[in-house]
């Protein structure tokens, strides 16, 4: 390509950079400044001079830490619970519509993918008052089943697709040799799908993460909320400095950005599992 | 954050020919359905169960205590037409759903392009890119609400230091399309990396040869882009093309952030959220959701009709 084309293509790079990666050092920089140079113009560009304050009172000794950590911890639980619930469920079952043979299996198959299509609103009225009436609002487990349907669909065509990238002729040869399908499967299948399963797994992490309008009407209180209900209740009611919000922010970006950083090429596998054939 | 995919192509049956109805077939399709069982379980009851629920009770007045108590027919239906705020939530959602599907569309496909050449740090360009992606879309909205902050944003701050406004601007909550505009750009921000990555894909399974042969014939950036990325990367358009569509149309998180309880935001689904939540209107809430979702896929699926071509190579 000529040297004119590679620079407008370095310009539509730096461009992008700017553009994803801006507003995020925003808020870091700002949840190192004091308030009274967050609110001062022209604007702190960099957080000189820089304050931990912001992380010590979110953290330790602030009047709204307590429910930061509690939502913190929230947040974690729900998600790994939902991580580890889905990545079983879809690998067990992507297997067996990849490999095995059974009736209705491709009826099965259609209508879990079908599910795919449907908005969180179809199912949200309707599975906070199922979680009512089984008294499972408000508790991790309630959150959990309802975050770990809405991550199945898309975990088991993850796992559908690693286990038929697998060639079959490994397996075969076990089953020959009298292995039975579920220890052929554990041994051999699943050692062979392990990007897949990392794939699934991290993608349904940061799915959970994110959830709000679920968690917004299934959990009334601080003993299941998770950070992304409470940052913006605080956000509203304007409790605290919005350094302080700020930093909040930042500790609820901290995993996400943390693994795209470290993990990003199962992400971008994954997502393209999605099928673009 | 969005998580959907497109309708895939058929799963690719086990190849190995095994007898039907042997003790081995048998057991093998014991082994199946005790793997099967525990996804048909959990979607059955927490996907096509509330569904159910959802289309069932939209026909009934639904009390908030005590469940529906009466047959209504169709009244939810036609109570719809009657939402406090209906034409504003309609015309803002259609707003979201332009500015929306068209800015990331337009920034997915230039990004693929420029990322389409392996560069060095290529990896690393992609994870930076995609972070705004991973991020939740309230706390997306909350960093973007200080950006906006009428007295101490850095936008403000920013534009008036290069002289490009003259006084402080007001961005939310003012009853004009600039509102909607600024709200959409929230969403555009963490789904243009999905967009990038999805058409990046397509992008980089066209044949290096075409664009070889197109230099030899000297055929400008431009016109290799035209006349042979875009019409070969059409699958990928197509899949961004429905996300955006599904994530445009259902856009709640940073309405519910940037808009605080103001009603000059609201979209159709928050109209369905403060309906059902806030007014405990349970049997029209319902009602509202089963309308806007069979919108939602006709919509998509008419994209998808018109975008979508095979592409053979």
């Amino acid at each position: 390509m000529r040297r004119g084309s590679a620079w407008i293509r370095w310009i539509v790079i730096g461009v992008l950079l700017v553009w994803s990666l801006f507003p995020i050092y925003w808020a870091v920089n700002t949840s190192f400044l004091t308030n009274g140079a967050a609110q001062s113009a022209p604007a702190h560009w960099l957080p000189v001079p820089g304050t931990l304050s912001n992380y010590t009172q979110a953290l330790g000794a602030g009047p709204v830490s307590s429910q930061v950590v509690r939502s913190l911890v929230n947040s974690t639980v729900e998600a790994v619970g939902t991580t580890a619930a889905t990545v079983v469920i879809a690998t067990l079952g992507g297997y067996a519509f990849a490999r095995l043979k059974f009736r209705f299996r491709r009826v099965l198959f259609y209508t879990v993918l079908a599910t795919l299509a449907l908005p969180g609103l179809a199912t949200l009225i309707a599975l906070y008052k199922m979680a009512s009436y089984a008294h499972l609002d408000n508790t991790y487990l309630g959150i959990i089943l309802v975050y770990t349907s809405g991550a199945i669909p898309l975990g088991m065509w993850i796992m559908h697709n690693a286990f038929n990238a697998i060639p079959v002729t490994l397996e075969e040869a076990a089953w020959i040799d009298g292995a039975g399908r579920f220890r052929t499967f554990r041994t051999i299948a699943l050692p062979l799908a392990r990007t897949g399963v990392a794939a699934a797994g991290i993608i349904t992490f940061l799915f959970s993460w994110s959830q709000f309008t679920f968690p917004l009407v299934l959990s009334n209180g601080i003993t299941t909320e998770p950070v992304t209900v409470l940052l913006p209740a605080l956000v509203a009611t304007r409790q605290v400095a919005f350094t302080l919000e700020n930093s909040v922010a930042v500790l609820a970006i901290l995993i996400p950005v943390a693994l795209v950083l470290v993990l990003n090429r199962w992400i971008v596998s994954g997502l393209l599992a999605g099928g673009v054939k | 954050m969005s998580s959907r995919t497109d309708v895939p192509a058929p799963g690719r049956p086990a190849r190995a020919a095994r007898r039907p109805g042997g003790r081995r077939g048998r057991s093998e399709a014991l082994t199946g359905y005790a793997m099967v069982a525990p996804v048909m379980i959990m979607i059955a009851l927490l996907a096509l169960l509330p569904v159910g629920i959802t289309v069932a009770q939209s026909l009934f007045r639904v009390d908030p205590l005590i469940g529906p108590d009466k047959f209504t027919g169709l009244a939810n239906y036609t109570a719809i037409l009657h939402t406090p705020n209906l034409q504003t939530a309609f015309r803002n959602t259609l707003l979201y759903t332009v500015f929306g599907v068209v800015l990331s569309m337009m920034l997915g496909l230039v990004f693929a392009v420029a990322l389409q050449r392996k560069v060095r740090a290529s990896g690393l360009l992609l994870a930076l890119a995609m972070l705004p992606w991973a991020l939740p879309g309230v706390v997306g909205g909350v960093i973007w609400s200080w950006i906006y902050d009428p007295n101490f944003g850095v936008l403000n701050s920013f534009l008036k230091s290069v002289h490009l406004i003259g006084h402080y601007h007001i961005w939310v909550s003012t009853h004009a399309v600039q509102e909607i505009f600024v709200i959409t750009l929230v969403q555009v921000w963490q789904f243009t990396p999905l967009a990038t990555v999805v058409i990046l894909a397509s992008l980089q399974a066209i044949p290096n040869e075409l664009y070889e042969a197109a230099d030899i014939d000297g055929a400008s950036a431009l016109r290799k882009i035209r006349r042979i990325t875009l019409p070969l990367a059409r699958p990928g358009i197509t899949v961004a093309l429905i996300e955006s569509i599904i994530t445009a149309t259902t856009i709640f998180d940073p309405v519910y952030v940037l808009n605080q309880n103001a009603l000059s935001g609201e979209s159709l689904v928050s109209a369905v959220y403060y309906i059902t939540f806030q007014d405990l209107n349970f049997g029209q809430g319902y009602a509202f959701s089963v309308v806007l979702t069979i919108g939602i896929i006709a919509l998509s699926a008419a994209a998808a009709a018109v975008t979508y071509r095979k592409v053979e190579f």
